[in-house]
């Protein structure tokens, strides 16, 4: 099903009873541009339209400059994409939601650029969103679960978090890489990317298909936090073995995935007991990834908790999850004016308050 | 091994079951580690015989050094059963917060002092947070050493005093500065190598994670780390 079928409930408390509000989400913060629209109307969010394109490197990793090149030449025409698939006119949209951090610095300017001049020429109000925040509200909506341990995995990030004070409150994140960056670098340094996602699959799960075998590596938990540098380098280490065997390349990819995997878990679950909490939300652009949704399915069943996973179409980075948490802001009070929006490249989620969490 | 037929369940923890038995007339604690069944069945096997056979080790090394940890009784790799002294008191974290200042001071001072002689004896805990030291009459016990291991890494050690104080951060954040104040003087005094490397590394992991200021980072790192 489709999330564009049916409206969200909005479990938060809002006194907002006026006019339906319609916020345009402009995200730039690494290798994708894109431009949602959401409409909040009688205490229902509607999803408008999504609108996106990314940049995707020839050969090698996101070269800010090349991604900045790309957003510069597509930006007109997404905006023009979404506002289209809405219906809307520039001067229907109320809130111009931008997402300011954290993030590639050339590729944050683009989407800020654009969102502060359209703001002044239509004298909009402006929501500087975090990033981060937005996967995870997006997740909590279309999940409609309020209160869960968060497990937040992309290219950038990878941490556990709950909530609470206002506060998102980090249980456990990576000390060193991400996992998401884990994978996209043992794929290119071993000759399997780019392209890094084939049909919805990273290159090494394709690649983790090639054999069934399972070897140790190394597992690195530090209380609550994750370290998976060591991983890559033992990974590497043993697929330069023989980089042209199929199969063996094949047994490290699977193994260095059940491995990271399994920490991340492990992380999950520590938390869960720690907080008493009772479901888990899955969030982030390594939300798409079947086998670890497989795997956190497994757990919520151990566990006997709730679990969701946010769906493909919005666990990557896109501007509907930029819009929504931009109308959190506009009902929160926590909008501001277009010469006060600036581009944060380091913005971690646990230094703010957002008035809007439990 | 002798089964053991009575046994009541006492808690759930992430990776293990904990359950209360009474061994030969002892009242006794096994803490059984459950298969996942989300991880490689092979991969689930070792790390379960893994887990189980270092947290055996390095219970009785502490015990027999002298330092307040429970007694092993038994340990079973193949099953990832330890059946261990059972251990009155209150988990430090449920209570640290209403204790007056002198007892906090106390404590503090105890805390220090066992993780210097415990990374004396080249351990480290893993998981040093005020969830795992128990308080009873006699003064602290230490518990739950299921991510520990054995390791002469300073990396280590820093990480023990890192998850302190982050634990005291979170549960009494109005203490936590004389706390912490206390319990490194007290390890800076036990621990035979250079203390306050230790506690140099501890102020680095601290700043590490993902965007953090850079400002700050550099402020508290040494040359090599800054990114």
């Amino acid at each position: 099903m489709s999330i564009f079928e049916k409206p969200y409930e909005l479990k938060t408390p809002v006194f907002y009873r006026g006019e339906p509000i319609r916020v345009l989400g402009i995200e730039s913060t690494s290798h994708t541009f894109g431009a949602g629209i959401v409409e909040f109307r009688d205490g229902k969010v509607y999803f408008l339209s999504n609108a996106l394109s990314q940049y995707k490197p020839t050969r090698g990793g996101i070269h800010p400059r090349e991604s900045f090149i790309h957003h510069v030449n597509v930006a007109p025409k997404i905006i023009s994409k979404a506002l289209d698939e809405s219906g809307l006119d520039v001067k229907d949209i109320d809130v111009i939601a931008v997402s300011v951090g954290p993030g590639l610095g050339p590729c944050l300017r683009v989407g800020s650029s654009i969102a502060r001049f359209l703001a002044s020429y239509f004298n909009k109000p402006v929501a500087p969103v975090n990033h981060a925040v937005a996967h995870i509200e997006i997740g909590k909506l279309i999940g409609g679960l309020q209160d869960p341990v968060i497990i937040y995995v992309s290219g950038g990030n990878t941490m556990v978090l709950t909530q609470g004070n206002n506060k998102y409150r980090v249980i456990g994140e990576t000390l060193d890489i991400p996992l998401g960056n884990l994978f996209d670098t043992f794929a290119r340094e071993v000759g399997i990317a780019p392209p890094y996602v084939i049909n919805g699959n990273h290159a090494v799960d394709v690649c983790a298909e090639w054999s069934s075998e399972f070897l140790p590596l190394p597992y690195t938990i530090k209380g609550c936090d994750l370290s998976f540098s060591g991983l890559l380098t033992a990974a590497l280490r043993i697929a330069r073995e023989r980089l042209n065997d199929k199969e063996h390349l094949g047994k490290v990819c699977r193994s260095m995935r059940e491995t990271a995997f399994n920490m991340l878990i492990e992380v999950a679950e520590r938390a869960l007991m720690l907080t008493n909490k009772k479901s888990f939300l899955l969030v982030g652009g390594v939300a798409a990834n079947k086998v670890l949704r497989e795997k956190m399915i497994a757990v919520a069943e151990q566990h006997g908790v709730e679990y969701y996973g946010t769906p493909p179409e919005v666990a990557g980075d896109n501007g509907l999850m930029i819009a929504y948490t931009g109308l959190l802001h506009y009902l929160y009070g926590k909008t501001t004016k277009p010469e006060l929006v600036f581009v944060k490249q380091r913005y971690r989620l646990d230094e703010e308050n957002y008035p809007w969490l439990p | 091994m002798a089964s053991i037929e009575e046994y009541t369940f006492l808690s759930k923890g992430a990776e293990a079951e904990i359950y209360l038995v009474d061994f030969f007339g002892l009242k006794a604690v096994a803490k059984k580690r459950v298969s996942k069944t989300y991880r490689n069945p092979e991969f689930d096997k070792l790390f379960i015989r893994n887990r189980t056979k270092i947290e055996g080790r390095v219970l009785s090394e502490l015990y027999v050094a002298g330092l307040r940890v429970p007694a092993v009784y038994l340990v079973d790799e193949e099953h990832g059963v330890i059946l261990m002294e059972y251990i009155e008191g209150e988990r430090l974290s449920n209570i640290i917060g209403k204790l007056g200042i002198n007892d906090v001071l106390k404590i503090s001072r105890e805390i220090g002092k066992f993780a210097a002689q415990m990374h004396n004896l080249g351990i480290y805990h893993g998981d040093y947070t005020l969830a795992n030291i128990l308080l009873n009459d006699a003064g602290i016990v230490v518990i739950d050493f299921g991510l520990s291991g054995f390791s002469d890494d300073i990396e280590e050690y820093a990480i023990d005093l890192h998850l302190v104080v982050r634990s005291i951060n979170a549960t009494a954040p109005h203490i936590a500065d004389v706390f912490v104040k206390q319990m490194l003087n007290e390890y800076k005094i036990h621990y035979v190598g250079g203390a306050e490397e230790v506690v140099h590394r501890m102020r680095e992991i601290s700043a590490r994670g993902r965007y953090i200021d850079r400002e700050l980072r550099k402020s508290i790192m040494r040359e090599k780390y800054v990114a």
